[in-house]
């Protein structure tokens, strides 16, 4: 046994058993993943914060949908601090006054710095943080507060992407009903590791126990949540309350986003590295270094592709079809075993959510989903390579 | 809050991950093991074409009124055995699976179409180039470059009308036709090229070979 089979046997092992993993977690907690918390009483004030930069286009919208919020009205306090813009996001939300929402500008100093702005503002119990091109279901607080409790310092919602017949923006679609039904299972493991910006509701003390919004970070709605975990709080998420979010509509949008996203998390996963340790249960001992692992996989895997087709052999060229044949063994089928349950979950994600989505686009997204992967890791690593400045 | 490790999840992934892994490893030896098959009944198909070719050039006298008939049988023969060939290493090579008794009758297999080449060739006045190569698994560095640069003058001069037939032999794996070829052209080292009977010891750059190959 040479490097390379070590390395594609390691391989297929860590992702047998991730996916074996994550398969006794939907098992285990099979009844709690689609259980919907009864509704309580519970109204408190919620302040909800709404950063925006030049979002003329999709504030309207997103203010609406805060307003029209199945919630009593007197215990609504919505926040929108305009970050600078220089179109009319600032006058169009000033339309808005009326209506008792808060409005404020600044000069512009990022998202993180417009959320701590209105977070010195708020007087809500709650503090919602909400992106200024996201929209409320009328329920979504009703879903989300029962799960509050004693030790829950914040929510996730079910952040689903706002239709569009693209087929770009369908594959994301697809994407993020997987990762909140992934993300509804590591919940049950105390393992949720970002609080989403489309929006999330924290407790107002957890700012004050753990601080606001770190204001130079590329992805502060993770980095907020790994500070929420590394105090040792829980995060519960939720399926049904939701969020409708703008996605990127075009490749080279989704790429940069995805860069960012790449960029500002190895950064937040390597300054939270000290969470490996067994004190922080299964978010240290499994969760956080499994970030890493993949990260190294990936890199592994794309290495070993290409390896295998430089180094393939002159002759190779003569037995294209044969060699499909003989190379079958172990790496193909427990590859096939992986592809295949990856499928399965995303086919389960989308059936949680009741939602619909074709054949041909499932089998699309798993195609789709490893060159975006290809894609946005490949520039990842050239712009940490050469030092690029990471910016929003 | 008070948190905890998931063990009897982590243990019972693991175990059950260590299950499927192992039946994964078994199935890949079945698959190994019904492609070993599946080439061995090749090798004795083609061994009694052959044969029966053989038998023909035996029967008939030595005229050459029969000779289209060979040149189309030797072709497909050729081509069939070079096929394995190929088969058999990306085995060795890329799944560490040697079958030894394999290799031994493939090479029988070789020696036979190559000394039906050298029958047809000199009775039908065939233009192609035979050409032995001798090479070693376990010890020889540079005989799986040598082997590549082969193949790839061989395209090239196909492309210039000329046909270079190549039968390779492991001199190194007690193969007794094997052994008796080497003894024949004198082989001492590897690589070793015999191009029409005569021998080149060691690597050959690829100019040599073009030229050897091509008579220029």
């Amino acid at each position: 046994m040479d490097v390379i089979d070590l390395l594609n046997y390691s391989i297929a092992f860590l992702s047998l058993f991730t996916v074996i993993f994550f398969i006794l977690l939907l098992i285990r907690y099979r009844r709690e993943v689609n259980k919907v918390p009864a509704r309580t009483n519970w109204n408190p004030v919620v302040s909800v914060i709404i950063p925006a930069f030049n979002e003329e286009e999709g504030i309207a919208q997103t203010i609406n949908s805060v307003l029209y919020l199945d919630y009593p009205r007197e215990k609504l306090d919505i926040i929108l601090v305009d970050d600078g813009s220089s179109d009319r996001t600032f006058e169009i939300a000033k339309g808005y006054e009326n209506d008792g929402v808060r409005v404020f500008t600044k000069k512009n100093g990022g998202k993180g710095a417009a959320l701590n702005f209105g977070i010195a503002r708020a007087k809500g119990d709650l503090i919602a943080t909400m992106d200024a091109d996201s929209a409320l279901m009328p329920n979504a607080l009703n879903e989300l507060l029962p799960l509050f409790d004693e030790e829950v310092m914040a929510v996730t919602p079910a952040v689903k992407v706002k239709p569009e017949n693209k087929l770009i923006v369908e594959l994301q679609r697809i994407e993020y009903l997987m990762i909140l039904f992934s993300r509804k299972l590591l919940s049950f493991i105390d393992s949720v590791p970002v609080t989403p910006g489309p929006f999330s509701i924290f407790r107002a003390e957890v700012f004050r126990k753990v601080g606001g919004f770190d204001e130079k970070n590329l992805v502060e709605d993770q980095e907020i949540c790994l500070r929420i975990q590394a105090a040792n709080y829980r995060v519960r998420s939720s399926m049904t309350g939701i969020v409708l979010t703008q996605v990127p509509d075009n490749l080279p949008d989704l790429l940069k986003q995805r860069i960012r996203w790449q960029r500002g998390g190895l950064r937040n996963y390597w300054k939270y590295r000290f969470l490996i340790k067994p004190e922080y249960g299964d978010f240290g001992m499994y969760f956080v270094p499994l970030n890493f692992l993949s990260i190294i996989a990936f890199f592994l895997i794309l290495g070993l592709m290409i390896h295998a087709v430089v180094a393939s052999p002159y002759y190779s060229r003569y037995i294209i079809v044969d060699s499909i044949i003989l190379g079958m063994g172990l790496v193909t089928i427990i590859g096939t075993l992986v592809v295949l349950s990856t499928l399965l979950w995303v086919y389960l994600a989308v059936v949680a959510f009741k939602e619909k989505v074709s054949i041909k686009n499932l089998l699309l997204f798993m195609l789709f989903y490893w060159y975006l992967m290809v894609g946005y890791n490949v520039m990842t690593a050239v712009k940490e390579i050469r030092r690029e400045p990471a910016t929003w | 809050m008070e948190r905890s490790i998931s063990y009897p999840l982590y243990a019972l992934a693991f175990v059950l991950s260590v299950l499927v892994f192992s039946i994964g490893v078994y199935v890949g030896y079945l698959i190994d093991q019904s492609n070993q098959a599946s080439i061995s009944k090749e090798v004795e198909d083609i061994s009694r074409k052959v044969e029966s070719t053989q038998l023909l050039m035996l029967l008939e006298d030595n005229s050459s009124s029969f000779c289209p008939l060979y040149k189309s049988q030797l072709d497909s023969i050729n081509e069939e055995v070079e096929n394995i060939g190929y088969r058999l290493s990306y085995l060795e090579e890329e799944k560490n699976v040697y079958d030894i008794p394999l290799k031994k009758n493939y090479f029988v297999l070789e020696a036979q179409s190559y000394l039906l080449s050298k029958k047809i060739k000199e009775r039908c006045g065939d233009k192609s180039v035979l050409l032995i190569y001798f090479y070693s698994n376990a010890n020889c560095t540079s005989c799986k470059d040598q082997g590549d640069e082969i193949l790839r003058v061989r395209d090239e001069l196909q492309d210039r009308g000329i046909v270079v037939k190549i039968f390779s032999f492991d001199g190194d794996l007690g193969s007794p036709v094997a052994d008796a070829l080497k003894t024949q052209f004198s082989v001492s080292k590897y690589p070793s090229i015999i191009v029409d009977g005569k021998l080149y010891p060691g690597t050959m750059s690829r100019d040599t070979l073009q030229s050897v190959l091509s008579g220029s």
